[in-house]
């Protein structure tokens, strides 16, 4: 019989490699690191009690049924489940996406056209970025409560303007027809700002002698703005995506203002439905699982960006 | 170097201590401050919170704290009152993170309806323990009203002032129509509301017949079925029954008036409109709240002469009421302190002026004869038909399934479900709320 076993001791060895010795700070390394420490305490006190502590507790509370007036209750996965089989949750699931996929490329296109404009050099351009820029930095309630008048079915700017051309106007927030498009139309329009800024700042990287020899092959100006311009924006664009994701998925100021979900439930969001959860039906524990829900989505749409945008790091 | 060393030390350990300083700070931050000294002048002292989601605006505020406060103030002058204000869309909000913070306030106003559901948590002072008994309320109140601050056998809520929903109807078109009265029944209420609805020649709605959309919709659904003879829950409040008959056939009145009469069109209003359409001529009739008449002082005078109220008829009396109730937190500092303010807030007095202020009506029965309700038609009727009018609520759960009435109605009165599946459904949430409690 052969004998295949290895040497006594080999394979501990093999499994257990030499220990790597570790490295002796001197005194001043030391203070230094400790110097260090004590500087990023305040930072590392403010991320656990305000970000670390939440999330956990945030996790663990969706196990739980949690009214916020006694203590909680272990409920294993019974939000969960109940989250799966509300329909209002799934109704808000799909608003959420809807308004995701049409506000995100809507103002993301917009917003490079727009960019692309203010690159050229024109008169007044830094008026016009501010201006464009304006509804990103205005609150957003005072922002809904102007889009409300316009959409206002009566004395509404909309409908006027519809009316000139004899267009019968709508009841744009009332209508469950039109009042998710509304909303999508208030959302897009005010998320060109901060995206036309990224592609201003991307658009000013580019090597304009790129510009310049194909100016010398004789490409057009369209034809230049496809090959070169966009692909050059890709860092910029996937970088805009996935942060335009995310901002979609978070919306709820205007949901709160515009519609309050209605009517009939046909522009609640993801962020609302939490909200009414935890501040209308002191239902802690609901929340914190509907909230978990949106962090998976949220995690989700993050990782296909960062797998979509890898060859670009 | 030792020198340089020296104050790498100090600035090092500086940075410990406001690190460490920095957290304790963020960690005491959320609790009351219980460091004044209670009973420093041997009577009531104390610094005492009030939320409140009435005195709001500037006209409240100044009424509050010129005016009240001040009052308050000479007969407690070692009270010290903080005002948080908010409005009863944010009050949950308010309360929740109170409650979560362990920051309750000391004295808080809340809605009819909510009384139960805090009382049942324990968050809320038994008012009969302090000789505010349901027996000494009644001498001065309605039976309804002193019910809408009770639970469980306990007193947790001083009515202050009641806002009230009923029919309003623009006497001089109805006369022009030939209508000499408001509808007395549900058929004349349809029949008026068609031949006084106006629309130009495309079909675009000019004058609503009658105005449902300009109150919240859970409001107007319960004013048709309290008319529909019918309630929101059985008697011992153990399950709802507004799904039942009168519920459904109130709804189906709402939504046949918008659908198969076209009194209204959907987005002709809503509860947020600027100006209510019985003040600008853009409806005959409509279901509205007692301050119309303030909101018609300031926006046109002449126009409330032709605007008579009337209670929804039906198989029962239509006429909701709400309300704002001071009710102290049942762990305050300053019990004492809390209390006097509870109870001057509720005196006939500042009752009075809060009322006034908003254009509410006074709970306090004694109040029916100052020159405030005197010269305000619609409070006037609120108080002489309050023995009609229902509130909403009943069981603790009530502020967590409130919100779930809107879309359900909605949905009904936009043909996207019928009036008993709606409320089928929205029964069921309900039961499913009344059970995890």
């Amino acid at each position: 019989m052969t004998s295949t076993e290895t040497p006594a001791g080999a394979g501990l060895a093999a499994r257990n490699p030499a220990p790597v010795r570790r490295h002796k700070y001197s005194r001043a390394e030391r203070k230094l690191r400790r110097t260090g420490w004590l500087m990023i305490t305040p930072a590392l006190l403010h991320l656990a009690l305000w970000t670390a502590i939440p999330v956990v507790a945030t996790f663990a509370l969706g196990f739980t049924n949690y009214n916020v007036f006694s203590p909680p209750q272990w409920v294993g996965l019974q939000n969960y489940v109940e989250i799966v089989q509300d329909p209002v949750f799934r109704k808000a699931t799909w608003n959420t996406i809807v308004y995701t996929f049409w506000t995100v490329p809507v103002s993301m296109a917009i917003a490079l056209v727009i960019a692309v404009a203010l690159n050229q050099g024109l008169r007044f351009q830094k008026w016009y970025r501010t201006a464009f820029f304006l509804p990103q930095v205005t609150a957003t309630v005072a922002i809904a409560m102007v889009w409300l008048w316009i959409f206002n079915p009566q004395q509404g700017l909309l409908n006027a303007f519809l009316g000139l051309f004899g267009i019968p106007g709508q009841a744009w927030l009332a209508d469950p027809d039109w009042a998710l498009w509304s909303v999508i139309l208030v959302g897009a329009w005010q998320g060109i700002g901060i995206k036309m800024l990224i592609y201003i700042a991307a658009l000013q990287n580019i090597d304009g002698s790129l510009y310049e020899a194909a100016s010398v092959d004789g490409a057009s100006t369209v034809r230049k703005f496809f090959a070169i311009t966009v692909p050059m924006l890709k860092p910029a664009t996937f970088f805009v995506l996935v942060i335009s994701i995310i901002n979609a998925f978070q919306v709820f100021d205007q949901i709160y203002v515009l519609t309050n979900g209605g009517p009939a439930n046909a522009t609640t969001m993801m962020t609302y439905e939490v909200y009414r959860s935890a501040f209308e039906e002191f239902r802690m524990g609901m929340a914190s699982a509907q909230s978990v829900v949106l962090f998976i989505f949220l995690l989700f749409m993050t990782l296909v960006g960062r797998r979509a945008t890898r060859e670009d790091h | 170097m030792i020198i340089k060393s020296q104050s790498r030390r100090r600035f090092t350990g500086a940075a410990a201590l406001a690190a460490v300083a920095l957290g304790i700070t963020a960690c005491s931050s959320g609790t009351s401050s219980g460091t004044d000294a209670e009973g420093g002048s041997g009577d009531v002292s104390g610094d005492i919170t009030l939320l409140t989601p009435i005195f709001e605006g500037t006209d409240g505020q100044q009424l509050l704290e010129d005016e009240l406060l001040p009052q308050f103030y000479e007969d407690y002058p070692d009270v010290t009152v903080s005002v948080d204000y908010t409005t009863y869309g944010n009050l949950n909000e308010k309360l929740t993170t109170a409650a979560v913070s362990g920051a309750v306030p000391d004295v808080m106003m809340m809605g009819v309806g909510w009384i139960e559901g805090f009382a049942d948590r324990g968050l809320l002072a038994d008012q009969s323990e302090l000789g505010n008994t349901e027996e000494k309320l009644l001498e001065t109140y309605t039976p309804a009203i002193v019910d809408a601050g009770t639970w469980d056998g306990g007193v947790y809520g001083m009515p202050i002032m009641l806002d009230t929903r009923y029919g309003v109807a623009n006497m001089e078109l109805l006369e022009e129509a030939g209508y000499d009265a408001p509808p007395s029944s549900w058929d004349e209420l349809v029949e008026i509301s068609e031949a006084l609805t106006v629309r130009a020649d495309d079909g675009t709605l000019e004058r609503a017949g009658f105005d449902l959309l300009s109150n919240d919709p859970r409001q107007v659904f319960e004013t048709f079925l309290f008319s529909a003879g019918g309630d929101l829950f059985n008697e011992d409040v153990t399950e709802p029954t507004f799904n039942g008959p009168e519920g459904v056939s109130a709804l189906q009145l709402m939504t046949d008036l918008i659908n198969e009469h076209e009194v209204e069109d959907i987005g002709f209003s809503s509860p947020d409109a600027a100006v209510n359409p019985l003040l600008n001529g853009r409806a005959a009739m409509g279901l509205a709240h007692n301050n119309l008449w303030t909101q018609g002082l300031e926006a046109d005078p002449e126009m409330l002469e032709k605007l008579e109220p009337f209670v929804i008829q039906g198989e029962g009396e239509g006429m909701f009421f709400g309300g704002t109730f001071a009710t102290r937190s049942a762990t305050s500092q300053h019990p004492e302190a809390a209390q006097a303010l509870l109870e001057f807030l509720a005196s006939p007095g500042p009752a009075l002026a809060a009322n006034e202020q908003r254009g509410n009506v006074p709970a306090l029965t004694e109040l029916l004869d100052s020159d405030y309700v005197q010269s305000n038609r619609f409070v006037q009727f609120s108080m002489e038909n309050l023995d009609v009018a229902k509130r909403e609520g009943g069981p603790p759960s009530w502020l967590e399934v409130r919100g779930d009435f809107a879309p359900a109605i909605e949905s009904a009165l936009l043909g996207q479900a019928e009036p008993q599946a709606a409320l089928d459904d929205l029964a069921a949430l309900v039961d499913e709320a009344m059970a995890r409690q």
